[in-house]
């Protein structure tokens, strides 16, 4: 009996801390897998601006972008060539943007709240092909 | 016990009076506030119970909010585009206003003041620890009395 | 005559919660607080994930920093230390690796050798101020930890790899004793707390030759708080493991509920590291408020470290301030005390130390009312990160797009001016007792209080203009 309490124990130690690093890493590849064709972070230009900072898709094939932004302002999204954009991009928090590109070339996109003085600078581009 | 009693209702009385009293003659008062990471200028605006206050928020950097406490009303400004606020000072004490748009890590803690004046709200509860603490030493020296 | 606290409540009065054969069964069981531990050592590696994910990104929207800074403090100082004691150590998930190393099990008694190097602690060091100083040092960094992600992940990691390392070299729990920074001043306050755990009848103690709950048996451990849970009789390094209701055999451990704030005329180790913890709180209360809470930026610079000068001269002021300062004023009014009072016999330390416990249910007032302003304004970030601890857009609560909604911030002001009231006069109705243990006579004691009524009254005061005013 004692022995099996034990096990029952060490069992759920393990579960809450290696079971759940595993489980949410897990959990989270396989849903972008499923849900996003590409990932954008977000971030000024002196932290980094854009990663990555050109995307290339598809031509034709429903493309989902997930734009987390990780930093502490307000960032926005903006692709004029296909009419998509996100107003406003909290800090800490996730937008997905969808659109279906028809036309080949290179598309600029960029960032739509001022959000440091380097804000014209935040810009990226899609690449169609 | 006596004496708290009647310190506790004299000071009642001219809490009451005081508050009674009509305010100051109601005016309409402008501030002009810029906000800027991680604090307002002016950071401390002081109107009188009945005011109108106007406000008109500026920001010197990224987007940034403001929100009233106790009012709870809010306004927000991106830089080159102001944001406005209007509303009548009725309830006194001082509040807090804060950042409603995160505008950096230290955005939690970006905070203002408003001080409707009187501040009867702090007065209130300094009178009530000054009763206290007088009337403690009172019904101290008055067991000691009656207990010879 | 019994002596009542505001005339109402008996000091002595107490009522036995494990009276109840549920909860005696539930304080019996190894199983608990094992799962209790477990559990919070789950929501702890999801802090510690979002802390490393977060990185540098807005506090406001993290997982690890709201649910410590916010939900887990707040708790704390509402609930955990001023209802239920040390009832956060009981839950505490830094120690278990140790235990589990020390023990060579997580749920099995395996006999009365532990593993380990077992050392003693010096015993220079056995008291606060290990944890005072330690203390202190973290709050130099409040201005990284509770906005960054990453800097909370350090601090938590640190401490819970410190607490691992302590427990290897050293005997037992001496990490939570000795080292743990949050330990000392739910130490301290658990003093006012309204349980206990204490034995029940002391002749059965008395009787029982083998000290089970102090050397343990095959039930449960020796106090891992190397404590004696036969006649200890303060809240203070209890810290509700419940090892001692599992190995007392004859079912003499209870759990009480009791008046707020008796623990504070037991005059046992009452010393002048717990009077500097008193200082320490109150100070550091303080400074919290004003970079966080106050209007001034250059002192958010200060604390952010936007400069290197700016942050020193923060960080030698509020040492200056929370270690001498706040102490010197005390030493004032302690010295006035002694000569209100003509009691020529009574030493001034033990003035000094004796009044400094009135410091206790003021300084949880302070916290108090310093939380509710931190929780009511920005609670609501808590609907927003459960749902998406990651800030990876997940929504498992459905409530991760409700904004920042503040909360009751009309009563903000009304709730923190009453919880100081409330407090001061607790501290007044402990003070003057304390004010009787000092002192010989009567008429010394009644004159000595003044000074001291007047330093609570004008603390008080303080904190009322520097919250409301």
């Amino acid at each position: 009996m004692k022995k099996i309490n034990e096990t029952i124990a060490v069992t759920l130690m393990l579960l809450a801390t290696v079971g759940t690093i595993i489980g949410v890493f897990v959990i989270e590849a396989a849903r972008r897998k499923k849900f996003y064709t590409v990932e954008l972070i977000a971030r000024s230009p002196l932290n980094g601006n854009w990663y990555p900072k050109e995307i290339r898709i598809p031509l034709g094939k429903e493309v989902k972008i997930y734009i987390r932004n990780v930093e502490t302002v307000s960032h926005g999204f903006s692709l004029p060539e296909f009419n998509v954009s996100a107003l406003e991009i909290k800090a800490g928090e996730v937008e997905v943007v969808k659109f279906t590109p028809d036309k080949r070339g290179t598309f600029p996109f960029m960032c739509t709240v001022w959000c440091s003085n380097e804000h014209l600078h935040m810009s990226g581009e899609v690449i169609v092909e | 016990m006596k004496n708290i009693r009647a310190i506790s209702i004299f000071s009642f009385i001219v809490y009451s009076l005081w508050l009674m009293a009509s305010p100051a003659q109601a005016a309409e008062k402008f501030f002009e506030i810029k906000a800027k990471k991680f604090s307002y200028t002016p950071n401390i605006i002081t109107v009188n119970r009945g005011d109108t206050v106007k406000i008109r928020l500026l920001s010197e950097d990224v987007h940034h909010g403001f929100f009233l406490d106790g009012y709870g009303i809010k306004t927000s400004a991106h830089p080159g585009m102001d944001g406005s606020l209007k509303f009548i000072a009725d309830k006194p004490g001082r509040y807090t206003f804060r950042c409603s748009v995160t505008c950096g890590e230290f955005h939690p803690y970006m905070v203002g003041y408003l001080v409707v004046g009187p501040n009867s709200r702090f007065w209130l509860f300094a009178a009530i620890v000054l009763v206290i603490g007088i009337g403690s030493i009172i019904t101290l020296n008055r067991v000691k009395k009656t207990n010879g | 005559m019994a002596d009542k606290l505001f005339g109402l409540i008996d000091l002595n009065w107490r009522f036995e919660l494990t009276k109840f054969k549920l909860i005696r069964n539930l304080f019996k069981s190894r199983w608990f607080p094992l799962l209790a531990i477990i559990l919070n050592l789950f929501i702890f590696v999801i802090i510690l994930i979002s802390g490393l994910i977060g990185g540098f990104s807005a506090g406001n929207y993290n997982f690890g920093i709201m649910i410590v800074w916010i939900l887990w403090w707040v708790m704390l100082m509402f609930v955990l230390v001023p209802i239920f004691s040390r009832a956060w150590c009981l839950m505490c998930p830094f120690p278990v690796f140790s235990d589990w190393l020390q023990r060579g099990a997580l749920f099995a008694v395996t006999g009365l050798k532990l593993k380990g190097l077992g050392l003693k602690w010096p015993k220079a060091l056995k008291n606060m101020w290990v944890m005072n100083i330690l203390f202190l040092v973290t709050t130099f960094f409040s201005g990284f930890f509770t906005v960054r992600p990453l800097a909370t992940f350090i601090l938590l990691g640190g401490i819970i790899l410190l607490a691992f390392l302590i427990g290897l070299v050293f005997e037992k729990r001496s990490f939570c004793l000795y080292v743990c920074p949050v330990s000392g001043f739910q130490g301290l306050y658990s003093q006012f707390a309204m349980a206990e755990v204490r034995r029940k009848d002391p002749e059965i103690c008395k009787n029982h030759k083998v000290k089970t709950c102090y050397v343990g048996n095959e039930c449960g451990y020796g106090c891992p708080w190397m404590l004696t849970p036969f006649n200890f009789t303060k809240n203070t390094y209890c810290g509700m493991c419940l090892e001692c209701f599992k190995s007392c055999p004859h079912d003499n451990m209870a759990f009480n509920l009791r008046p707020p704030g008796v623990d504070l005329l037991v005059d046992e180790k009452r010393g002048l590291d717990e009077a500097w913890k008193a200082f320490i709180m109150l100070g550091i209360a303080m400074v919290f408020f004003l970079t966080m809470q106050g209007p001034w930026g250059f002192l958010k610079d200060w604390v952010r470290g936007a400069s290197l000068t700016g942050y020193l001269t923060f960080i030698s002021l509020h040492t200056a301030f929370s270690l001498l300062i706040v102490p010197a004023i005390f030493f004032f009014f302690s010295y006035l005390s002694k000569s209100f009072s003509g009691a020529k016999e009574v030493s001034l330390k033990k003035i000094f130390t004796n009044f400094s416990y009135t410091l206790v249910p003021l300084g949880l007032g302070v916290w108090i009312a310093f939380s509710v302003g931190i929780v009511l304004p920005n609670g609501s970030y808590i609907l927003h990160i459960i749902s998406d601890p990651f800030a990876w857009g997940w929504n498992l609560f459905g409530t991760r797009s409700v904004p920042w909604t503040p909360v009751f911030t009309g009563a903000l002001g009304y709730l923190q001016g009453a919880v100081l009231v409330l407090f001061y006069l607790f501290s007044l109705a402990y003070g003057t007792r304390l004010s009787k243990q000092t002192y010989p006579t009567d008429g010394q004691a009644k004159r000595g209080w003044i000074p001291i009524l007047i330093f609570l009254t004008l603390a008080t005061l303080a904190f009322l203009w520097l919250y409301i005013g």
